[in-house]
């Protein structure tokens, strides 16, 4: 039996031979839309992996609030708030798996410069690890970031929107106004240490970092709105979660990707656009193969008619021929595997910057994410369509009847 | 004539076999009542102007037409009813053809073209390269066993399309005007080459042709005129 199937691939191979100019004209189409998808595929991959760190590196792998922080709004500032956070840390950094464990202590209320005040979003958090974890997710654009004296001064960052609009610089001197967690008004006096950009300018116009202490004395508490958890691995994300949860109780925990509202929307439109984009490179890659394939059919039409007449049966010649779609489907979905394995290479070197999106102020680099999982699904894809389309065009074909095949000229 | 290996029994036995083309709304009758008896080692031919119904006569006997009426007897089985599977099979098992242009397959070797009724049979390969090594001596083509077919002359080619039809010692052989595309020297040793493996296997030979170099060496020439055999 394989001894046999052999010989058919063998026999189909070599006829892909016989019209080398169509054969390469059929892989070179089919490459293309690999090619296509692979590159289509990989800049989505590459923006769902920096979405994912960017949404992971400013909330923390696992966030840990308090089920009423999730689900409500708080009536009251801190409300929702937990207490003995550095119970809670302790108790996380017992395992070797969580690398950083950071307090969050969002806050909102007036910034002012004493002639002007506006809008804030602050946050109140560890002052030295939080920015080992940003990354370059948040540039710093001036001064210098928070470090473990910024509760003395009390220091804080402010967006760069937020400083123009404040005609603040390094140095400058603010002010924090906010509402305790007893309702009370509280002000907080502050220097700029820096000023920094998230990349979203409407964001940037409310931005406030502060240390924790700073937070904590503008709200009057010794709680904090969430903590953030970074792993030493995202992809330990699930199993930490559930490792971790019933430590935690009656405190609960979100995975990154919950509370990660922009990624999911992104992600589920690119989604829909290189799954459409895949689905129309798959019909072409059909018709470009069901097209030679029937050229090819109907150049061998005697033959078919003769090995018909000798006794081969319809399903084997079918086979014969979906062997012969299939490799030449396999033979552009290896060379569209290269192509993009190239273009991705290029690319690294290349420098080219993509502009900001909508929304943002700064763009990104163009990279694509190679994966071979992706590649392995193209190559399987197009050769088992290759191989449908070719079946399909040849089924036809062999219903001729035998005299008429072999009248064929 | 060398006759020692005649089979009396009948492999082609044909009653009132009938054809007839639609063209349009016009019946054309192909091939009107025809009563056909061919023995084993048996050479016959058929003649016949162009569209006297040689070839629908070798199309039913080679099962890849049917008759529209009339019983068609292939080496005892009868074929009338037979449905396109068995008909399948029974002509890979039992039928050889050889074509007017030869009608090899260009990607396969020679010795790959002659093997292929064997592989579709199901005979091991040790078994069938002997056969077809055999095969090829006897065709005087043993040295062209791995050359292509548009590697070689056209009596070559017709050698090895004859050594293809009878590899697998078939009991009929159905051959369209085998001798029309070669000169007079390549066509005799065509003619030879045939005669003798039919002879030595017991095959029983339908012939169709206008060569009277090859019917006169046939054991019968049957002549067909508007479909109606003499």
């Amino acid at each position: 039996m394989t001894t046999s199937l052999i010989r058919w691939v063998r026999f189909a191979l070599r006829n892909t031979l016989r019209n080398r100019r169509r054969s390469l004209a059929t892989v070179t189409l089919t490459a293309l839309g690999s090619a296509a998808i692979l590159v289509g595929g990989g800049f989505a991959l590459f923006t769902y992996e920096s979405l994912q760190q960017a949404a992971a590196r400013d909330t923390g792998h696992l966030i840990v609030a308090t089920r009423d922080f999730f689900d409500r709004e708080e009536d009251t500032p801190m409300q929702f708030g937990i207490e003995h956070f550095d119970r809670l840390r302790d108790t996380l950094l017992t395992h070797r798996e969580v690398r950083y464990v950071l307090p969050r202590l969002h806050f909102s209320g007036l910034i002012s410069n004493g002639d002007k005040s506006v809008v804030m979003i602050g946050s109140g958090v560890d002052p030295q690890a939080e920015f080992s974890v940003r990354g370059p997710f948040l540039q710093l654009k001036a001064g210098k970031l928070l470090n473990e004296d910024s509760a003395k001064g009390p220091d804080v960052l402010i967006g760069a929107e937020l400083a123009k609009s404040l005609k603040a610089e390094p140095g400058s001197a603010l002010t924090l106004l906010g509402s305790t967690t007893a309702g009370a008004l509280n002000a907080v006096d502050v220097k700029v240490r820096g000023v920094v950009s998230s990349g979203v300018p409407d964001i940037d116009k409310r931005l406030v970092l502060t240390s924790l202490a700073t937070a904590q004395g503008l709200l009057a508490t010794d709680k904090v709105s969430s903590v953030g958890v970074y792993l030493a691995d995202m992809e330990q994300t699930a199993t930490m979660r559930a490792k971790l949860a019933p430590q935690l109780a009656p405190v609960t925990m979100r995975s990154w990707e919950e509370e990660a509202v922009f990624y999911k929307a992104v992600r589920g439109l690119y989604d829909r656009i290189f799954g459409g984009l895949g689905l129309v490179i798959g019909l072409i890659v059909v018709g470009v193969v069901a097209g030679a394939m029937a050229m090819a059919i109907v150049e061998r039409t005697r033959e078919i008619g003769t090995l018909r007449a000798m006794g081969t049966s319809p399903w084997q010649l079918v086979r014969a021929f979906a062997i012969e779609g299939a490799a030449l489907g396999a033979a552009g979905g290896l060379l569209g595997a290269l192509v993009a394995g190239g273009v991705t290479v290029a690319l690294m070197f290349a420098g080219l910057q993509m502009p900001p999106p909508p929304g943002r102020s700064v763009g990104y680099p163009l990279f694509i994410t190679f994966s071979p999982e992706l590649a392995l699904i193209t190559l399987a894809a197009v050769s088992v369509l290759a191989m449908i389309s070719a079946a399909v065009v040849a089924h036809i074909a062999v219903k001729k009847p035998i005299v008429e095949a072999l009248g064929h000229v | 004539m060398n006759t020692a290996l005649r089979d009396s029994t009948p492999v082609v036995t044909m009653r009132g076999v009938s054809k007839a083309y639609r063209l349009g709304e016009v019946q054309v009758p192909a091939l009107h009542a025809a009563d056909l008896d061919v023995s084993g080692g048996e050479m016959v031919a058929l003649t016949g102007p162009s569209g006297s119904g040689k070839s629908t006569l070798l199309h039913i006997a080679g099962l890849i037409d049917t008759a529209d009426t009339g019983n068609y007897e292939l080496a005892g089985t009868a074929t009338t009813q037979l449905n396109e599977v068995r008909r399948t099979q029974l002509r890979r098992n039992a039928i050889g053809f050889v074509f007017q242009s030869f009608n090899l397959v260009p990607v396969m070797t020679v010795s790959e073209n002659v093997e292929y009724p064997l592989f579709l049979d199901g005979v091991s390969r040790r078994e069938a390269r002997e056969r077809v090594a055999a095969m090829l001596t006897r065709v005087g083509l043993a040295d062209r066993a791995r050359h292509r077919p548009d590697e070689l002359s056209g009596g070559q080619r017709q050698r090895v399309a004859i050594a293809r039809a009878l590899v697998k010692q078939p009991r009929l052989l159905i051959a369209d005007e085998p001798t029309a595309n070669l000169d007079s020297h390549t066509a005799d040793e065509v003619i030879a080459v045939i005669r003798a493996l039919c002879h030595e296997a017991g095959t029983a030979c339908l012939i169709a042709t206008h060569d009277d170099r090859l019917t006169a060496h046939c054991d019968r020439v049957l002549a067909l005129r508007d479909g109606v055999l003499q």
